[in-house]
């Protein structure tokens, strides 16, 4: 996986470059926006971790440059900025991800994994948790080596939480990744779809966050 | 202390008083004089209307009749003898000496008379005038006093107006001190006076200029603290991710950097606590109000801070119904709900129960976060609200972390969204409920 940091604090810099170089990442780090606009145009970049405030350019706009170039390229914004607007604006121009300063490294890390799932996933590699393996490609699920069957539905969810190993999913959120805008959902679809998923899998590989959503954690 | 009303009263009225009475002495006195005149050239035209009109010489008493008038007569010849007088006349000599003309005053029969002597050529006579001066002043008094009545009288009503007009003189001044004493402690806006007079108006300026100044002066150490706690993140994110790599060095021991971690942890969370505090301010916050789905925000809050509960092994839930709308600033909204979630998470211990309920009522939207931790003691119940107080001051009990701004700002926030804040005893979970009630849309 390479990783683009674009982040003027030298400090945080070179401390992350460490950091993800030790997670076993491949990290290219700037300072400038324009450099980071022209380096994504040439050299093969999986992820971009993007800071705001840089000396030459508004982050935004280099967030804007990026996505002149390419939709697919996920970008991950770490800013001091943490106001509802700067977040807003950020996921309106195309960030997959925000995340403000102070962040915790754990959660740093989750989130680019996220990202690397959903690479993964998208190219065909599937997606491994523990004895659970879902494979992409051919919309089929393993557990324990052994075949399980799955509906397209349950297949959906299961991706989506497995994508998001380590993060809460609201039943709103799951909704949105089932059904198109104007789609008539019942009150209880995602549980139903919950329940009989759980017979599939592991006991207590979804755990249910009451009121709230679901989680899958990594292993 | 004194009272202007009282004063100005009790001063203009006694100025009043003591005029009137000094115009009234004066006046007396020249009203005295003046009717002295009038009496005295009264006895002189008597005396000179009886010389021309009397010109019998035969001795006789003059009978009055029932009139008493003050004034008498007496006809004396140039040998002395009597030859007429009025019924109220003496019948000797008023005076000891020779009668010789004009006013003289005497004392006869234990009271002080005034006369007037006229002689009379043609008939070798005298005619005497006179009257009894006590009744003369008697006569005086009596003008005076009924010139002096009205004034008199006129006093209380005089004070009764000046009671009146100085009250209603006072109304800008009751009105600014009214304002002034109603002014909640951080209402630091502009003081208006309706009909401002002249007097007022530079008090009113200074008032409000000191006002202003103070406003600003908040307004900038809130701004200058925000600036700092925002200037100090990426620093402390770099200590953060530094620490991190030292912790996954194998060659130092975990403990050894533990307390490291948790002074790093501590300067970040105060740093996130001041800037809470701070970049919510009520004129910014009421311009990005908006309709907002509480449970929306609750579950987001929740979903995104549930490793903090997974790591405690506490279970959280959330009690909501999907829709519960009020008007606030979302912001705002997730720093008050993350800042209660995160208390019920510090002070919970581990294994305990947290749950988060949100209700519609009929005119309010009511959010409950209760836990099964140990609570807040009564008597601290009315200070944990203020900033930096922790219970138990700096050795808190339970050794957790924390900078005692959390339930500062949750009671920040929820003023300038009109939510009222109160603590009591969990019926169901036995630990601390915190109960914020906004007003529904």
């Amino acid at each position: 996986m390479n990783i683009l940091l674009v982040e003027d604090d030298v400090a945080l810099a070179n401390a992350l470059v460490k950091t993800l170089t030790h997670e076993g990442f491949v990290v290219n780090h700037l300072k400038h926006g324009q450099q980071a606009i022209n380096v994504v145009k040439t050299e093969p970049t999986d992820i971009v971790i993007l800071d705001l405030g840089l000396p030459d350019m508004d982050g935004l706009d280099v967030l804007k440059a990026i996505r002149g170039h390419t939709a697919e390229l996920p970008v991950l914004i770490l800013t001091a900025r943490s106001s509802v607007n700067d977040k807003v604006s950020g996921l309106d121009l195309g960030a997959d991800d925000y995340l403000a300063k102070p962040f915790e490294v754990d959660e740093l890390l989750a989130r680019l994994r996220v990202f690397e799932r959903r690479s993964s996933s998208s190219k065909h590699a599937g997606l491994h948790i523990g004895e659970v393996v879902l494979d992409t490609a051919c919309y089929s699920l393993t557990v324990a080596n052994e075949a399980v069957d799955i509906s397209r539905r349950e297949f959906t969810l299961l991706k989506a939480l497995m994508e998001n190993a380590g993060r809460v999913l609201t039943r709103e959120s799951l909704e949105s990744k089932l059904y198109s805008w104007g789609d008539e959902v019942a009150s209880n679809t995602i549980e139903v779809h919950i329940h009989h998923l759980r017979k599939k899998l592991p006991k207590g590989f979804i755990k249910t966050l009451r009121g709230v959503g679901y989680i899958v954690k990594p292993v | 202390m004194r009272s202007i009303r009282t004063f100005l009263l009790l001063t203009l009225l006694a100025t009043i008083t003591a005029v009137t009475f000094l115009s009234l002495l004066l006046g007396y006195r020249s009203s005295l004089a003046k009717t002295d005149a009038l009496f005295d050239e009264r006895l002189k035209n008597l005396a000179s209307i009886i010389v021309h009109a009397n010109h019998d010489l035969t001795p006789r008493v003059e009978k009055t009749l029932d009139l008493k008038p003050s004034v008498f007569f007496q006809i004396w010849s140039h040998d002395g003898v009597l030859i007429a007088r009025s019924g109220n006349a003496p019948e000797q000599q008023m005076f000891n000496r020779q009668l010789s003309e004009g006013f003289h005053d005497a004392n006869y029969a234990d009271f002080r008379w005034r006369t007037y002597v006229l002689q009379d050529m043609l008939f070798k006579r005298w005619v005497v005038t006179g009257e009894r001066i006590d009744l003369r002043y008697e006569i005086a008094d009596k003008i005076v006093l009924s010139a002096i009545k009205p004034t008199v009288m006129a006093i209380p009503l005089a004070a009764f107006i000046i009671w009146l007009t100085v009250g209603f003189g006072l109304k800008p001044l009751r009105e600014l001190t009214t304002q002034l004493a109603n002014k909640k402690a951080d209402d630091l806006s502009a003081i208006l006076i309706k009909q401002q007079p002249k007097e007022l108006e530079p008090l009113r300026i200074t008032t409000n200029d000191l006002l202003q100044r103070l406003n600003d002066a908040f307004v900038r150490e809130q701004q200058f603290s925000a600036d700092a706690a925002h200037e100090l993140r990426t620093p402390i994110s770099a200590l953060k991710v530094q620490l991190h790599n030292l912790m996954s060095t194998k060659d130092i021991a975990d403990g050894d950097l533990e307390p490291l971690r948790e002074g790093v942890e501590r300067m970040g969370h105060v740093i996130e606590q001041i800037l809470s505090l701070y970049q919510h301010s009520p004129d910014q916050a009421a311009q990005q109000m908006e309709r907002l789905n509480l449970t929306g925000i609750a579950k987001m809050v929740i979903a995104n801070e549930y490793m903090r509960f997974e790591s405690k092994q506490q279970r959280i839930s959330l009690n909501a119904e999907p829709v519960c709308l009020i008007k606030g600033n979302e912001f705002a909204l997730e720093s008050l709900l993350q800042n209660l979630v995160l208390n019920a998470n510090k002070y919970t211990p581990a294994k305990g129960v947290i749950s988060v309920n949100i209700k519609s009522k009929e005119n309010t939207v009511m959010l409950c976060v209760e836990d099964s931790g140990p609570g807040i003691a009564e008597e601290d119940r009315a200070r944990v609200f203020e900033r930096f107080y922790r219970v138990g001051g700096d050795r808190h009990a339970s050794g957790i972390l924390g900078c005692g701004l959390g339930l500062a700002i949750v009671k920040h926030i929820s003023t300038f969204h009109g939510a009222k804040v109160g603590l009591a005893v969990s019926a169901e979970l036995g630990g601390l409920k915190v109960t914020v009630e906004f007003p529904a849309i």
